[in-house]
């Protein structure tokens, strides 16, 4: 298949044949394909994966000041850079609550353990 | 001899399908086919006691399904799939589950699953906006005006941001999925959160003999779409987003 080789230089498109990340590997297979009704459940002895919704409230105080950061960061003109970092510093602790959560991201992960304990299997 | 053993199942093949399948699967245990009804399930065996999913086992699953896509068509089965016995998978699955089981065959021969995910690039995306919002530009340079002081003009600032990020996201999203749609045969959208970065997340269908096409299509999209969106795809894949089976009753 063309497709599955093919590599994309371009940073606008990355296409790879198959996932290797672990949360993009879960997206394929967790929750996806056959589930043989209730009876697999039952039957899935000791395998429970965990799924760590992570998503948050997306309109809260906390998204707006990022984005609002975000957007004081844009460096539109080269100049005021001083406004900025005077910004940056009087800024908000919360916000990093919020980074990388926003894109909806699922963090998913095995049970008993972190991702690190896992990367070590 | 593995009759009363607890089995793991990866997915289902017509059965008379040519398959070598991988030789080591989930926990290490190597591959073997379950038959009846025309059908062939593809498992392995697991230990009786719990068993702790590993990393490696994730991608065993998924390496699995790859291998078996590659040879002939495939319905994967959710990763965890455990039943109690090779006779549990007859009686629940292939036996009782036949037609639904063969017509999905029939649906998915020579098909594959792309996965796209679509998001904003942040910097270049509310450059965007600053420059289309004349509101957004005005709050923003109050903002930075104010410094300090400037707590509740920040909140409405990125009120206002979220705001409009919120009405492209929909209308983006549209846009892109028409593209995309018209070279799949189905479409499976995940949700996406309204004023997030994320603009689509889908999982395509596509005739492999359209993946050329399906794969031009979306590197003109991306390129056209760059810098404000950019894209990733994973596939060919088996169709683990287009099975699945009736509840039942």
């Amino acid at each position: 298949m063309a497709i599955a080789t093919r590599g994309t230089a371009s940073n606008y498109l990355q296409r790879a044949p198959s996932p290797s990340g672990l949360a993009d590997v879960l997206d394929v297979i967790l929750d996806k394909g056959l589930v043989i009704d209730a009876y697999i459940r039952v039957s899935v002895i000791g395998i429970e994966v965990l799924t760590i919704d992570a998503r948050i409230v997306i309109a809260s105080v906390d998204t707006y000041l990022r984005f609002a950061e975000a957007v004081n960061r844009l460096d539109l003109a080269q100049t005021e850079v001083a406004g900025l970092k005077e910004l940056r510093e009087g800024g908000d602790g919360s916000k990093r609550k919020t980074e990388g959560v926003i894109e909806g991201a699922k963090e998913k992960m095995t049970p008993g353990g972190d991702r690190e304990k896992e990367k070590a299997s | 001899m593995h009759e009363s053993a607890p089995v793991y199942v990866y997915g289902v093949v017509a059965s008379g399908a040519r398959v070598s399948a991988p030789t080591e699967g989930v926990a290490g245990a190597p591959t073997r086919l379950i038959e009846s009804n025309g059908l062939a399930a593809v498992a392995s065996s697991v230990p009786a006691e719990q068993l702790r999913v590993r990393r490696r086992d994730l991608h065993a699953h998924l390496r699995t399904l790859e291998q078996l896509f590659e040879q002939t068509t495939v319905l994967p089965c959710s990763f965890g799939t455990v039943l109690d016995s090779e006779e549990d998978v007859r009686a629940h699955l292939l036996d009782a589950r036949a037609e639904e089981l063969h017509a999905l065959l029939d649906r998915l021969t020579g098909r594959a699953q792309l996965n796209v995910k679509a998001s904003y690039d942040e910097d270049a995306v509310l450059r965007e906006v600053v420059a289309s919002q004349p509101e957004v530009a005005r709050a923003r340079e109050r903002v930075r005006a104010l410094g300090n002081a400037a707590y509740y003009e920040n909140i409405r600032l990125g009120e206002l941001v979220a705001g409009t990020l919120a009405a492209r996201q929909a209308d983006d999203a549209e846009r892109i999925h028409a593209r995309l749609a018209s070279v799949a045969a189905e479409a499976v959208p995940e949700p996406v959160d309204p004023g997030g970065l994320l603009v689509l997340k889908t999982a395509y269908l596509v005739a492999r003999r359209q993946l050329d096409r399906f794969d031009a299509e979306l590197e003109s999209l991306a390129a056209g779409e760059a810098p404000a969106i950019l894209f990733e795809s994973f596939g060919p894949l088996p169709p683990t987003a287009f099975v699945s089976l009736r509840q039942e009753g």
